[in-house]
């Protein structure tokens, strides 16, 4: 056990480091030199001087030295937790995270709770009656639901509440200047949120539903459910208390798995409903060919993705001793 | 109930003592699969779209970088050209505007036909005025409409936004002979040769004093004005300097249309003369029989009627302007503008032709909404189906390399496999788009999407193959072959690649329905393929507008529904081949 992950947590390692120098000769060969974008207000005034500040700022920015080199010096600020610099945004990166973070995770929970509480009584109820109408017409659903790119059911949200019911605000993340208590601020917030959230929610609905249905055939197909109903227990207590308990595991694995993926925001809901959100940093990063920001964004959530893998391999295995590890 | 049960599982009470008679492989599962009209419905609403983005462009092709203002935002229909039953055999005269038309009836009295909602506010044909009287002269504009009634009097209504309603009252009364609305502007000219103007002066700016002496007509051009004096000679009123200013021919002059940058007239002598910036081949006069008595003109197109009663179009025939029809013949006079064109006849009716409408409306460009969703379907299917194919070719080799030779060979590439799944997809494709993709040109921009998309999604499908060749290796069957002296390549190609050929195809349809809609997402944040070529997903980008998702709602429910429909019967298709394959998965 001890061995594997420590075998696991070296693969971890070896896989982050080549991801990084991946990414950083990548993001080395954008075209457009961030040096000449330092010293651009010197241009007009004076070309000596302008090249004083071009100098300057390749010093600063550590661009006259070699490739491998500037990736030691810069691999080992990431290691001190220096971010960098958003020239953007003119802050540094850690400072300019902090708020997009909150909103993403508090978007992201709220999705996943709702979501959760929707498809798994979903998911057993239909596995419960297979075959029959209602069942039906959930896999009808869920595989429109998964069909389905989110920014179509953006739009179409937008236009039933948004429009036409005029119910939820359209875009943004809170009324601009508004004042009142703490909690009408919660509410005005909790007004903004509910249109992605709902989106992000439906969104996530189909897959899930699939997902905790299947879970739940493959565990009332087992022996012991049969040996429960041939003792005569009641059908409730079978399927809620031994078939979904063994439909669970692999349920957790899937949470545990989602769990890793708060910290990225969803770019197409994030740019749709203008939320200030970690899709929306990123974007507007790219856009503005703000590269640091980006790299230093794109190696946390690679960090996440590798350690939310090893945690789900793991749940895995302590959930069920059968699972052979390699 | 029994027909959902049917339409899911497809089975029927079979005998349970009949004998099943022995069957190919392939067609077992062919038969399963059609065995569930889910299936059968979702093979052909695929089909159909496939016929339909792959047939479509032919005969709806695409001028990518067309776009035309007038045009903008019209509603889904086809009733430009449907002249109101009770109109015809009563006509006198009829007007053309931008998406509508306007027609005078022998009683003088007004019709509009067409999509008369010029503006979100403004519908034309619901804003007449009341009690106008007997109505003697018609003009239809972009977003206005006038009308002159018995006793000289002016009424006009539409968008007022640029005071094109605004008319000067003290012009009442005159004994006006000409009328011309152009683009949010009004002229009137009098008997005596006197003009009235009023409406956006910006577009056009009426230095009428440069027209010395009376005037008998004016025509627009897009972004100017030329007059018809009483003398036969022509002026130009614009203010820019241009191929159609300096053209105006001298001579003595009967008739002139203009088009949105050309110029047409006809001289005394019966000749016509064109002038201004020649394209879609205006300067090209068709041989024509008898004199010709008028011209007229639309954005991109000439009618011409000449005194044997023949009536001539040519130009721009995209919306098939320039094809008069045989009916046309004989007619009394001919009317045309923007894309329309009407002969009327002796006896009031009238034949038209030209752009009826778009069949599923127009977008903020000017474009017609339906000739986009057939281009776009085409380019977003083609990058689906060739990132699939790239995807599945990598996959398959490293999976079925990785699964085969096992060991070390496995360890490294299933390394390598993980680091490409664990690149975040979506921004990381934006990164690699932004990156290389503004130093290309457009084509191999597409083509750098593709296999973007291709290289970064075949892990799913790797992981697929290299199990199915884990559990194919062990089987006896390849255990016998290898004792039997068939060599490596043979047991693989034999052996392993037709049972591991199954699971890659159901994979290959749920990942193409994948790659679409990631390519669309790609295209919605504005990565992928960029405007002016149309995607399913860069159709929706714009659309992010409550303005236009209330008002211009055909802008986006129709991409939405194309793209939204194909991706569900891809899916379906999908789940039904892997049922029909593997029939225990069906349970699931």
């Amino acid at each position: 056990m001890l061995r594997y992950i420590i075998k696991r947590i070296l693969y971890l390692l070896f896989v982050f480091l080549i991801m990084s120098v991946l990414l950083f000769v990548i993001y080395n060969a954008v075209p457009g030199d961030p040096a000449r974008i330092r010293a651009e207000k010197f241009k007009q005034k004076d070309p000596v001087q302008y090249q004083i500040a071009y100098e300057q700022a390749r010093a600063d920015l550590g661009l006259d030295k070699p490739l491998p080199l500037r990736y030691f010096s810069w691999m080992r600020q990431m290691l001190k937790g220096d971010f960098g610099y958003s020239t953007y945004y003119s802050r540094d990166v850690r400072e300019l995270v902090v708020t997009p973070m909150k909103n993403t995770v508090m978007l992201n929970i709220g999705a996943m709770f709702l979501a959760l509480l929707i498809t798994i009584p979903l998911g057993i109820s239909c596995s419960t009656r297979r075959g029959g109408v209602y069942d039906n017409l959930v896999r009808i659903f869920t595989v429109v639901g998964y069909s389905i790119p989110q920014f179509i059911i953006g739009l179409v949200f937008i236009f039933f509440f948004a429009v036409r019911l005029r119910i939820f605000p359209i875009s943004g993340f809170g009324t601009p200047n508004f004042e009142g208590s703490f909690w009408e601020e919660v509410l005005d917030k909790l007004r903004y949120m509910a249109l992605p959230l709902l989106v992000m929610t439906f969104s996530s609905l189909g897959g899930m539903t699939k997902y905790v249905r299947s879970a739940m055939i493959d565990a009332l197909s087992m022996d012991f459910v049969r040996t429960a109903r041939a003792k005569g227990l009641k059908e409730q207590v079978v399927v809620y208390v031994h078939a979904f308990r063994s439909a669970l595991l692999p349920v957790i694995t899937l949470i545990i798995g989602w769990f890793f993926s708060i910290f990225g925001g969803s770019l197409i809901i994030e740019n749709m409903f203008a939320l200030n959100g970690m899709g929306k940093v990123y974007i507007n990063c790219l856009q503005n060919q703000d590269y640091q920001v980006v790299l230093a964004l794109q190696m946390f959530y690679i960090i996440i993705g590798l350690a939310g893998n090893l945690v789900i391999d793991l749940s895995y295995m302590l959930a069920d001793p059968r699972v052979r590890l390699g | 109930m029994k027909l959902l049960r049917t339409l899911f599982s497809g089975r029927k009470d079979t005998d349970v003592l009949a004998e099943e008679a022995m069957k190919g492989q392939l067609r077992t599962v062919l038969g399963r699969l059609l065995s569930k009209p889910v299936n059968v419905l979702a093979i052909l609403v695929f089909l159909l779209f496939l016929i339909g983005v792959t047939v479509g462009p032919y005969f709806y092709p695409l001028e990518i970088n067309y776009q035309d203002m007038t045009q903008q935002n019209i509603a889904p229909g086809r009733t430009m050209l449907a002249i109101p039953k009770e109109l015809q055999g009563h006509i006198a005269d009829i007007s053309v505007g931008s998406s509508y038309s306007m027609g005078l009836s022998d009683a003088g009295e007004v019709y509009l036909w067409g999509k008369t909602q010029v503006t979100r506010n403004v519908d034309l044909a619901k804003t007449v005025p009341e009690n106008m009287g007997k109505i003697r002269m018609i003009a239809a504009g972009f977003d206005h409409a006038v009308a002159v009634n018995e006793a000289g009097e002016i009424f006009c209504w539409g968008n007022n936004r640029l005071k094109q309603c605004d008319v000067p009252r003290k012009a009442d009364g005159s004994d006006f002979v000409y009328l011309a609305a152009g683009y949010q502007f009004t002229v009137a000219v009098t008997s005596e040769g006197d003009v009235v103007s009023w409406g956006n002066t910006n577009m056009v700016d009426m230095s009428l004093r440069k027209a010395k002496g009376p005037v008998s007509k004016i025509v627009f051009t897009l972004d100017s004005a030329i007059a018809l004096l009483q003398d036969g000679s022509l002026v130009y009123l614009g203010k820019a300097d241009n191929a159609l200013s300096r053209g105006v021919p001298e001579g003595s002059f009967t008739d002139l249309a203009a088009t949105g940058h050309t110029a047409c007239a006809i001289a005394a002598d019966g000749s016509t003369t064109v002038w201004g910036e020649k394209e879609y081949g205006l300067d090209r006069v068709p041989e024509m029989e008898g004199r010709p008595v008028s011209v007229e003109a639309g954005r991109y197109h000439y009618t011409l009627l000449t005194d044997a009663g023949r009536v001539y179009s040519w130009g721009r025939n995209n919306y098939g302007q320039a094809s008069a029809p045989s009916g046309a013949e004989g007619a009394a006079s001919v009317r045309a503008g923007y894309f329309q064109n009407y002969a009327i006849g002796a006896d009031g009716r009238a034949a038209a032709w030209g752009l009826k409408g778009y069949l599923l409306g127009s977008d903020g460009y000017g474009r017609d909404v339906f000739a986009r969703l057939l281009n776009g379907g085409r380019m977003t299917m083609t990058i689906g189906c060739v990132s699939v194919i790239i995807s599945s070719l990598i996959g398959i080799l490293i999976g079925g390399v990785s699964g085969y030779f096992g060991g070390r060979v496995d360890m490294l590439l299933m390394r390598f496999e993980e680091i490409v799944a664990s690149l975040p997809f979506l921004p990381f494709a934006m990164i690699l788009s932004a990156i290389v993709g503004n130093r290309v040109s457009e084509t191999s921009r597409i083509l750098m999407i593709m296999v973007i998309l291709g290289v970064l999604s075949w892990t799913g499908i790797c992981r697929l193959v290299r199990a199915q060749v884990l559990a194919e290796r062990e089987k006896e069957y390849v255990l016998a072959a290898l004792a039997m002296g068939v060599r490596q390549w043979g047991i693989i190609v034999r052996h392993i690649i037709p049972n591991v050929l199954s699971v890659v195809i159901v994979d290959m349809t749920l990942s193409f329905a994948a790659c679409m809609l990631t390519e669309s997402g790609l295209s919605y944040l504005g990565f992928g393929v960029a405007e002016p070529r149309p995607t399913w997903g860069n159709m929706l980008s714009g659309c992010n507008d409550s303005i236009i998702i209330q008002y211009y709602w055909w802008r986006w429910v129709f991409p939405a529904i194309a793209l939204g429909l194909n991706t569900i019967a891809i899916n379906v298709i999908g789940d039904g081949m892997r049922d029909a394959i593997d029939p225990k998965t069906e349970e699931r």
